[in-house]
C-alpha cells in the first residue's frame, strides 16, 4: 500500500516536472507562508483553548510541518463540512483534521498516508435508558451526528429505523444534544467523543464498547499539489520513525495528559 | 465547480428541497401566528396608562429590537436546557422567531393605532361612545386596515430568518441546500436553488401584499421589507 | 458549579475583546461602503432611466427575496470558483455591503421621490441643471427624510452582521457559539452577547428615534 502510493505520486511528480510546472512548494516558500484549514472546535485535534489560542494534535504537527518547511502558518478554522469546500476553492494549501480518507472525499481531494486509526462509537447520556446498542437502535430513536462526516453515514447503515440529525459544526455540538436530551445517542469517531467528553462532569456520557467501524485519519491537499503530497507522506514517514508522531499523538490523543495544560 | 453544473444532482434531490420548502412555509406559519399574538399582547401592555404594565414591554421590545435574532436564537437552544426544558430543535426556533417578530409586531400595532387622526377619536367621544367603543368601532377596524401592509412585510422577514433555523439542524430549506452542498461537495448546485425556493417565496408574499394594499385601498406605510 | 463557570468566562476575556472588535470592525466598513453604494444607487435608480430603475430593481428584489444567510454562502462558496480569491473576513464585508447597499438605495430613493414635484417643477423653471437641481433642491429635503430609516438600517446591519459568524468569522456571536461549548451555560453566555450588542445597537436606535421625533415625518415609519 506504501509502496502503490509513493510510486502513483512519483509518476504524478514525474508529470508535473515534464509539464513545466512550478510547484505548490515552490509557491509556499516563495510565499513563506502555509495556509492550513482547521476544524474550529474538534478537541483534541484541533481547538481554541482556554487561553483562546489555536492547538491540538493536528494543529501541532502542521506547525512542526511549516517550521520543517521554514515558512510560517497561517490556520483558518472551518465548520467540519466547510472544510474540504476551504481546501478545493484555494483558500488553504492543506487540511488538517481526524477526517477518514473515505473513497467518496478522495474523489475530490487527495490524502495522505494514515497518521493513526480510529473507530466509529455510539455515546449516551449515562444512566438514561438508552445505555446499549439495542436500545438506540429502536424505532424513532434520535441519534445526533456531524454534518459531512463518516459517522452520519455509519449511522444510517447501523440505525435505519432511528431519526438521523446532523448537526452543523463540531463534535462538541453532539455531546450538548445528548446531554440536553435533545438527542437520544450520538455517533462519532471514538477519539474526538472521548476528547470532547473532558468540558462535562467525568463519567456524564457512556461510551459503548462495540465499534462500528475501523477508520484510517490522514490530511489532505488538492489533486494539482502531487509534490506538496509527497512532501507530506515523507513528513508523516519521517515522524512516525523518530517517534514524534507517537509522542504527539500520546499526549492528545491516547491518554488525557493535555486537558491538564489546556482546561 | 461552477463549469461542471449539474442539473441532473438538483433533481435527484428535489424531494429534498420539497420537504425543505413545505417546513420553512409550516414553520413560518406557525411562528407569524405565534408572533402576531405576542405583538398584541405587547402592544395592548404598551398602551396602557400603568407603568407596571407599560414599562416590562417596552424594555422586552428594546432589548429585542438591539439584539441579533441569531444571538436570540442560540441563547434559547443553549440556554433552555438548562432550566431543564428540552425542546425539539424545531419549537425552540419557533420560538425564538415568534419572540423576536413579535416585538417587532408590536410596534406596526401601535403605528397603525396611533396614526388614526385625533378627528376621528374626538368625534367618537363627542357621540358619547366609550373607550372601549371608540377601540372596537372606529380605532381597530381603521388600524387593521393600515397595519396589513407592513404586517405582511414583517411575514417575508420572518421567512428570511427562518433560514437561521439550518444553523441549529432544523430540516428546512436552507437546510437542504447545506446537505447537498457537503453530501456530494456542491456548494453551487445546493445554494443556488435554495434561493431559488426563497425567492418563490418571497414574490408570492410580496404579491399577497401589493394586493391586499389594493383592496384595502390603503398606501402602505414605508416596510421594512 | 456556577462560579467556575464564571472564572471559566472571565479567561475568555480576550477572545470576546477579539470577537467584538470583528463584529464592530465588519459593520464599520460594510456601512461606510454600503452607503457610499447604496448612496450612488439610490440616485441612479430615480434619475429618470427606465433601464436603470429596472435592473436596481431587479437586484433589490433578489437580494430583499432571499436570507443573507444563503447570500452569504452563495458569496463565501461559489465567488471563488468565478475565480475570486477570497477569505472568510473579505466574503463577509462584500456581503454586508451588498446587503446594506441595496436597503440604503432603496431609503435614499423613497426620500428623493418624497420630494414634492412642485420642488423639482420650479427649480426646472428656474434654470438650474439636472445637477444643480438635485444638489441644491432635491437631495437635501430627500436626506432629511432619509436620516432616520438611515440610522436605522445601521442598527439592522449590525445585528445582521451576527450571521457571519455562519461562515467561521470570529464575531461576537461566533465567540459565544465557541465558549458555550467549553462552558455549558447558554444563558450566561448568550446574555453576556446579548448585552454586548446591546451596548453597541441601543445608542444608534435612540438617534434614530430622536431624528424621527424631530422629522415628524407622517412618512416613513422606522421599524427598528
Amino acid at each position: 500500500m506504501k509502496m502503490t502510493r509513493l510510486f502513483v505520486a512519483g509518476i504524478a511528480l514525474l508529470g508535473m516536472t515534464v509539464a513545466a510546472n512550478a510547484g505548490t512548494l515552490d509557491d509556499i516558500t516563495k510565499r513563506g507562508e502555509l495556509r492550513v484549514a482547521v476544524q474550529t472546535q474538534g478537541p483534541p485535534f484541533s481547538m481554541v483553548d482556554s487561553a483562546g489560542k489555536r492547538t491540538g494534535s493536528s494543529v501541532e504537527l502542521a506547525e512542526l510541518m511549516a517550521k520543517e518547511m521554514g515558512v510560517k502558518i497561517t490556520f483558518q478554522d472551518y465548520d467540519w463540512d466547510g472544510l474540504i469546500p476551504a481546501l478545493l476553492s484555494g483558500k488553504a494549501d492543506l487540511l488538517v483534521a481526524d477526517m477518514t480518507p473515505t473513497l467518496a472525499r478522495a474523489m475530490k481531494v487527495a490524502f495522505t498516508k494514515p497518521f493513526m486509526y480510529t473507530g466509529s462509537a455510539v455515546f449516551a447520556k449515562t444512566d438514561s435508558k438508552f445505555g446499549t446498542m439495542d436500545a438506540c437502535k429502536a424505532k424513532g430513536t434520535k441519534i445526533a451526528v456531524l454534518l459531512g462526516a463518516t459517522g452520519e453515514k455509519v449511522a444510517k447503515e447501523t440505525f435505519p429505523d432511528a431519526e438521523i440529525k446532523s448537526y452543523k459544526g463540531g463534535g462538541p455540538l453532539l455531546l450538548d444534544a445528548v446531554n440536553n436530551g435533545q438527542a437520544d445517542c450520538g455517533v462519532n469517531d471514538v477519539s474526538a467523543v472521548k476528547g470532547q467528553q473532558a468540558a462535562y462532569p467525568a463519567g456524564s456520557f457512556t461510551i459503548m464498547p462495540e465499534v462500528l467501524s475501523k477508520e484510517p485519519l490522514a490530511f489532505a491537499t488538492r489533486y494539482d499539489e502531487p509534490d506538496l503530497l509527497v512532501w507530506m507522506n515523507l513528513f508523516l514517514d519521517q515522524v512516525a520513525l523518530d517517534g514524534r508522531l507517537q509522542k504527539n499523538l500520546d499526549y492528545w490523543v491516547n491518554s488525557e495528559d493535555w486537558k491538564k495544560d489546556h482546561q | 465547480m461552477l463549469e461542471n453544473f449539474s442539473f441532473r444532482t438538483i433533481v435527484e434531490y428535489l424531494p429534498l428541497f420539497g420537504q425543505g420548502f413545505a417546513a420553512t412555509l409550516w414553520l413560518s406559519i406557525v411562528s407569524f401566528a405565534g408572533a402576531l399574538a405576542v405583538g398584541i399582547i405587547l402592544c395592548a401592555m404598551n398602551l396602557q396608562r400603568s407603568r407596571l404594565l407599560q414599562l416590562p414591554a417596552k424594555i422586552y421590545i428594546d432589548a429585542i429590537r438591539a439584539t441579533p435574532l441569531l444571538a436570540q436564537l442560540y441563547f434559547l437552544y443553549f440556554g433552555l436546557p438548562r432550566l431543564g426544558v428540552v425542546l425539539p430543535e424545531l419549537f425552540v426556533g419557533i420560538l425564538a422567531l415568534a419572540l423576536n417578530s413579535g416585538a417587532y409586531i408590536a410596534e406596526i400595532i401601535r403605528a397603525g393605532i396611533l396614526s388614526i387622526s385625533r378627528g376621528q377619536v374626538e368625534a367618537g367621544i363627542a357621540s358619547g361612545m366609550t373607550y372601549a367603543q371608540r377601540m372596537r368601532l372606529v380605532i381597530l377596524p381603521q388600524a387593521i386596515r393600515v397595519t396589513i401592509p407592513p404586517l405582511l412585510g414583517q411575514a417575508i422577514v420572518l421567512v428570511k430568518d427562518s433560514a437561521l433555523l439550518s444553523l441549529i439542524s432544523v430540516a428546512e430549506l436552507t437546510r437542504a441546500g447545506q446537505l447537498l452542498a457537503s453530501d456530494r461537495f456542491m456548494p453551487a448546485e445546493g445554494f443556488l436553488t435554495t434561493a431559488a425556493c426563497y425567492l418563490v417565496l418571497y414574490y408570492g408574499l410580496k404579491s399577497l401584499a401589493a394586493f391586499s394594499a389594493r383592496w384595502l385601498g390603503v398606501r402602505p406605510i414605508g416596510s421594512r421589507t | 458549579m456556577i462560579w467556575f463557570q464564571l472564572q471559566s468566562l472571565i479567561g475568555s476575556y480576550p477572545l470576546a475583546l477579539r470577537g467584538l472588535g470583528m463584529t464592530i470592525a465588519l459593520s464599520g466598513i460594510s456601512l461606510v461602503l454600503g452607503t457610499i453604494l447604496g448612496f450612488a444607487l439610490g440616485v441612479l435608480r430615480t434619475s429618470g432611466s427606465r433601464m436603470l430603475d429596472s435592473i436596481i430593481g431587479l437586484w433589490v428584489d433578489l437580494i430583499r427575496g432571499t436570507p443573507f444567510l444563503v447570500q452569504i454562502f452563495l458569496i463565501f462558496f461559489i465567488l471563488p470558483e468565478l475565480g475570486v480569491e477570497l477569505g472568510a473576513f473579505t466574503a463577509g464585508i462584500i456581503a454586508l455591503t451588498n446587503l446594506a447597499a441595496c436597503f440604503i438605495c432603496e431609503i435614499v430613493a423613497a426620500g428623493i421621490r418624497s420630494v414634492p414635484t412642485g420642488q423639482v417643477e420650479a427649480a426646472l423653471a428656474s434654470g438650474l441643471s439636472q445637477w444643480q437641481r438635485m444638489r441644491q433642491v432635491v437631495l437635501p429635503q430627500a436626506m432629511r427624510v432619509s436620516l432616520p430609516p438611515l440610522v436605522g438600517q445601521y442598527v439592522l446591519l449590525i445585528k445582521d452582521s451576527s450571521v457571519v459568524s455562519a461562515i467561521g468569522l470570529t464575531d461576537l456571536t461566533r465567540v459565544g457559539w465557541l465558549v458555550v461549548q467549553r462552558v455549558p451555560n447558554g444563558l450566561l453566555v448568550f446574555a453576556i452577547v446579548g448585552i454586548g450588542y446591546f451596548v453597541v445597537c441601543y445608542p444608534l436606535i435612540l438617534l434614530a428615534r430622536r431624528l424621527e421625533r424631530r422629522m415628524s415625518a407622517a412618512h416613513g415609519e422606522v421599524q427598528l
